[in-house]
């Protein structure tokens, strides 16, 4: 599971302002000088707190939205963007709001700079190889009968435990996306359990801007492990080629470095996501009994179920871009080598893009494109994956198993996050 | 430079002067053209980039990849002969004055 909210894996800019002055070269001090001398050029957002962003964001989003969807928020080191508008042009410009952002952290707990932090064409050289496996003909046919074999399995788990005692997030979400996660990469000889102590202890390093060298020793403790498992699948897989993502990237002429950074960044990204969009489907549905009945006795709504459920609660909720020369966004102008936050959850409640049921669940709701997997060149390489292997296969095949499946209001629930979100305890129970 | 024509479902017609070598697609979303998304930047990922292209430009056009193929098959509008990603549809000078009906919709 994610570490500590406030710490952001998937950004180079540290969370405090003491170590910002390290991590961002050059500009840092110059975007603070600015910010002191044009205070009047963008809003200050310094009544945001940053613990009730982790327990729940979307009021402070509300607020951002209404007030400064593009404001600098000072105990972050960001300027936030909260509206969908703001949101989405940052993501079509790559080249003003670069992904390459500064800092060292995500480099050095997985060893090379990954997909995630280069823009195109460099980018795109990482990618490419990936993407024919990801494709929706390849994750139906080849990976759906996969993903159809681990709900089954975990769903007898459940079964198990009992109506009593079965918790979503534990007993299925998290190992059912684990396993996907492990059969789709084309990991050999792996359990569940290790992959998701990989997958925590690079999330912990990517996000270990106060350096400490605990979690450094347990990072480099999980890459140790993981490099040397790629250092026996990479030659493998050059012999027999198959359908994971491994062989792909192993045949795609990339250095070897290039291959584990972007292994280890997919079993960073592509676990908690879809882990999440399990419970998450069955939190909704548990509050929406109308819909719920509807999907129940249709079943092809559970495409548009998954498609709202990751719109009106999204696992990832920000991201970071770093500004390679002063702009100007929704009418704000941001300093060059300025932080920015790509607030995703935000922007995937704003009612000037959704209308005004835009905090609302509803499957019904007119079609708007979501940012929920982000959009651009980093869309969400995994997102027929998640849409298939959760929406189509394993929530579905829950509710067909356990009739009646719904939260067990008996015991507690949590949620925890806001650059990850999610339930890390979800009771369940059924008739 | 060359032209390209896209035509909304009700009829409305908006012609741009696009770059040589830019994409329908590129073009359309960085001149707010409505109805065409191209969400995953245009790696024939998302077939969110749909367009008819009229049919007295279609010997003009590059021949469907088999990744353009299959994402067609996941458009949301209905498939038709004249169907093809925006994002795979370089604009030069053989493909001037090109006309394409936008879908209802991409989602």
């Amino acid at each position: 599971m994610t570490t500590q909210a406030a710490q952001c894996p998937y950004h180079g800019n540290s969370e405090t302002r003491s170590a910002d002055a390290a991590s961002v070269p050059g500009s840092s001090d110059q975007a603070r000088t600015t910010a002191s001398q044009d205070a009047a050029d963008y809003a200050v957002a310094d009544w945001v707190d940053v613990a009730e962003l982790a327990s729940d964001p979307y009021p402070t989003y509300a607020r951002l939205r209404a007030e400064s969807p593009v404001a600098w928020v000072p105990q972050l080191n960001k300027f936030l963007v909260t509206n969908y508008a703001g949101c989405h042009t940052v993501e079509q410009d790559q080249e003003i709001f670069s992904a390459n952002v500064s800092g060292a952290t995500m480099t050095r707990a997985i060893g090379a700079q990954p997909m995630l932090r280069k823009d195109d064409p460099e980018h795109s050289v990482d990618r490419a190889p990936v993407n024919p496996v990801l494709r929706p003909k390849s994750i139906k046919e080849v990976w759906g009968p996969v993903f159809e074999r681990n709900a089954e399995t975990y769903l007898e788990n459940v079964a198990e435990l009992g109506p009593e005692e079965a918790d979503l997030n534990r007993d299925y979400a998290a190992p059912v996306a684990s396993q996907n996660l492990i059969d789709l990469l084309g990991l050999k000889d792996v359990s569940v359990e290790q992959v998701r102590r990989w997958s925590h202890d690079f999330i912990a390093g990517m996000g270990n801007v106060l350096d400490d060298q605990s979690i450094w020793d347990r990072c480099d403790a999980s890459t140790a492990e993981a490099d040397a498992l790629l250092k026996e699948l990479i030659p493998y897989y050059r012999q027999n080629p198959d359908a994971s993502m491994v062989s792909a990237f192993a045949n795609s002429g990339l250095p070897t470095s290039n291959v584990a950074a972007n292994v280890k960044l997919t079993i960073s990204g592509g676990m908690n996501e879809p882990q999440h969009m399990v419970t998450n489907m069955v939190w909704a549905l548990s509050s929406h009994h109308e819909q719920r009945a509807q999907v129940l006795a249709d079943p092809s709504l559970w495409a548009s179920v998954f498609d709202e459920a990751v719109r009106w609660q999204s696992p990832i909720g920000m991201y970071p871009r770093q500004t390679t020369r002063e702009t100007v966004l929704e009418g704000v102008r941001i300093p060059a080598g300025a932080g920015i936050g790509v607030v995703v959850a935000s922007a995937n409640h704003d009612a000037a893009h959704f209308g005004a049921s835009a905090a609302d669940f509803d499957i019904h709701r007119p079609k708007r494109p979501h940012l929920a997997f982000g959009s651009g060149v980093h869309l969400c390489a995994g997102h027929w994956a998640a849409k298939t292997s959760i929406g189509q296969i394993a929530v579905p095949m829950a509710y067909k198993r356990f009739p009646g499946l719904r939260v067990d209001e008996r015991r507690n629930e949590s949620w925890d996050g806001w650059v990850f979100r999610g339930l890390t305890s979800l009771p369940v129970t059924w008739n | 430079m060359p032209t390209v024509t896209y035509t909304q479902p009700n009829g409305t017609q908006q012609t741009l002067q696009v770059e040589e070598g830019t994409t329908l697609m590129r073009a359309a979303v960085s001149n707010g053209i409505d109805g065409i998304i191209g969400e995953c930047g245009g790696q024939a990922m998302c077939a969110t980039c749909h367009v008819y292209v009229r049919p007295e430009y279609a010997e003009a056009l590059p021949e469907i990849s088999d990744d353009e193929d299959e994402m067609l098959d996941c458009a949301t509008a209905e498939r038709m002969d004249s169907s093809r990603l925006g994002c795979q549809i370089k604009i030069d000078a053989e493909l001037t004055g090109i006309v394409v009906d936008i879908p209802a919709g991409q989602l």
